[in-house]
């Protein structure tokens, strides 16, 4: 997979790596067991410090998303950190009250929310749309 | 562990009076990247100028790698890479004659660094003279002139100063790789705050001859905010700059705009609980906003 970075974010850059990779195992764009690229590379490749590169893949060990293996290289957990759905649940519904409210003061429609949330889930699934054209693969502003 | 590079209480000036330096200490440690950042004068460059034994400081003490950089010159430079904002290199010679130089002069040169990085920024032979380079070519020069001997602390005095964006970029990936694969400390100084960001590693923020700033990037982004405060409710600066975490306050057309330690929930508590303020608006900004704010002008400009 490839990811963006945007260097003048307010976002730190680990915490855009971190967010990336989720989103990705999210959609299913990374399975369990598939190899991240490692530091080294991604480092190399983003142009970042090998610390950033580090530290975002820590915390997502931490979370229990991906894992290291000694020698082998970094890969996504073969079982995702479980979590409680009925918790789950009830955010979720919170979540979809603030944007449906946003949606409607902002004079959108519950159809249009509809179409918002199939964009969303194109891109969580196939990659954002930067990402389908190779022509556009940096969206960094100097 | 000692630390590679520290500086104690340094202050230097060029005027009687007039302090460029004033009192500043920090220290770096093996491995270690940090960004030094301030406006134009700051003491950038005679800071780092002092690190290089260049310069002797009026009071404090420099160590690099625990030696004094003016006693033991030749140990401390043998360790030390240095590419000066205006590097003067000779334009009379060619690359080949001053890459000889250095390899002559540092026993430690590794001439498969210096053949990968010839093929890297694309010189096809060696013969050019200096004066025929372009800024970019030059300045890559002089980085492989710095960096071959495998420096344990490289000095970039804003490398980047005056290069197109793709030179630069070239300059930042050079960089980068010899972070991932010699682990060398690198203290650079730059106005480019994506370059920054790039480097990552701490911020050490000069202004008015002190350091004003000295922390880790990611602990800037996260545990710093800006309050916009309107001037009508607070009449001076000087009752939000007293507050506990507030490193700045200045005024932006109707509003004072203070910068504070803390998370923008955070900041916005306590903001109601010291000066009854409801609702003040606290956002998270990116590093260049923040520098404008932490050391951009205190004076309401009037432009009519």
């Amino acid at each position: 997979m490839q990811l963006l970075i945007n260097p003048s974010d307010e976002l730190p850059i680990y915490r855009q790596i971190m967010r990336q990779i989720t989103e990705a195992i999210a959609g299913g764009r990374l399975k369990s067991g598939d190899k991240l690229t490692s530091h080294r590379e991604l480092s190399e490749h983003l142009v970042i410090a090998p610390l950033t590169v580090k530290k975002a893949y820590d915390e997502l060990e931490a979370l229990g998303y991906i894992e290291t293996q000694r020698g082998r290289g970094t890969f996504v957990c073969a079982t995702l950190p479980e979590t409680d759905r009925a918790d789950q649940a009830e955010q979720i519904r919170q979540s979809a009250r603030r944007l449906l409210s946003q949606a409607y003061l902002a004079g959108l429609g519950f159809q249009e929310v509809v179409k918002v949330l199939e964009e969303a889930d194109r891109e969580l699934t196939e990659g954002p749309p930067a990402l389908q054209h190779p022509a556009s693969k940096t969206q960094e502003t100097q | 562990m000692t630390p590679i590079l520290e500086f104690h209480n340094i202050s230097r000036s060029f005027k009687k009076d007039v302090p460029v330096l004033n009192g500043v200490s920090f220290s770096m440690t093996e491995g270690e990247v940090v960004g030094l950042l301030g406006r134009n004068g700051a003491g950038k460059t005679t800071l780092i100028r002092i690190a290089m034994g260049m310069l002797f400081p009026h009071t404090g003490t420099v160590r690099v790698f625990g030696l004094s950089p003016t006693d033991e010159p030749v140990a401390v430079k043998k360790r030390i890479g240095y590419v000066a904002e205006e590097q003067v290199l000779p334009v009379g010679s060619s690359i080949a004659e001053l890459i000889a130089l250095h390899r002559y002069l540092f026993p430690s040169w590794d001439p498969a660094l210096e053949r990968q990085l010839l093929d890297r920024f694309g010189f096809a032979g060696t013969a050019a003279k200096i004066r025929h380079l372009s800024k970019g070519q030059a300045r890559q020069v002089a980085l492989i002139c710095a960096v071959c001997h495998r420096p344990e602390l490289l000095i970039l005095d804003e490398p980047a100063g005056g290069l197109d964006p793709a030179a630069r970029r070239e300059f930042l990936e050079t960089s980068i790789q010899l972070l991932n694969r010699e682990g060398t400390a690198i203290l650079f100084s730059s106005h480019h705050m994506n370059d920054v960001e790039r480097l990552g590693g701490r911020v050490v923020l000069l202004d008015d001859g002190k350091v004003r700033l000295d922390r880790q990037l990611d602990q800037i982004h996260e545990d710093h905010c800006v309050a916009m405060i309107p001037r009508s409710a607070v009449p001076a600066s000087d009752a939000i700059e007293s507050l506990p975490g507030c490193l700045r306050a200045r005024p932006v057309f109707e509003d004072w705009h203070a910068v504070f330690q803390g998370t923008p929930e955070a900041v916005r508590r306590r903001l109601q609980e010291s000066l009854g303020l409801q609702d003040v608006r606290c956002v998270s900004v990116p590093l260049e906003e923040l520098f404008v704010e932490l050391v951009g002008s205190k004076r309401l400009e009037e432009v009519s």
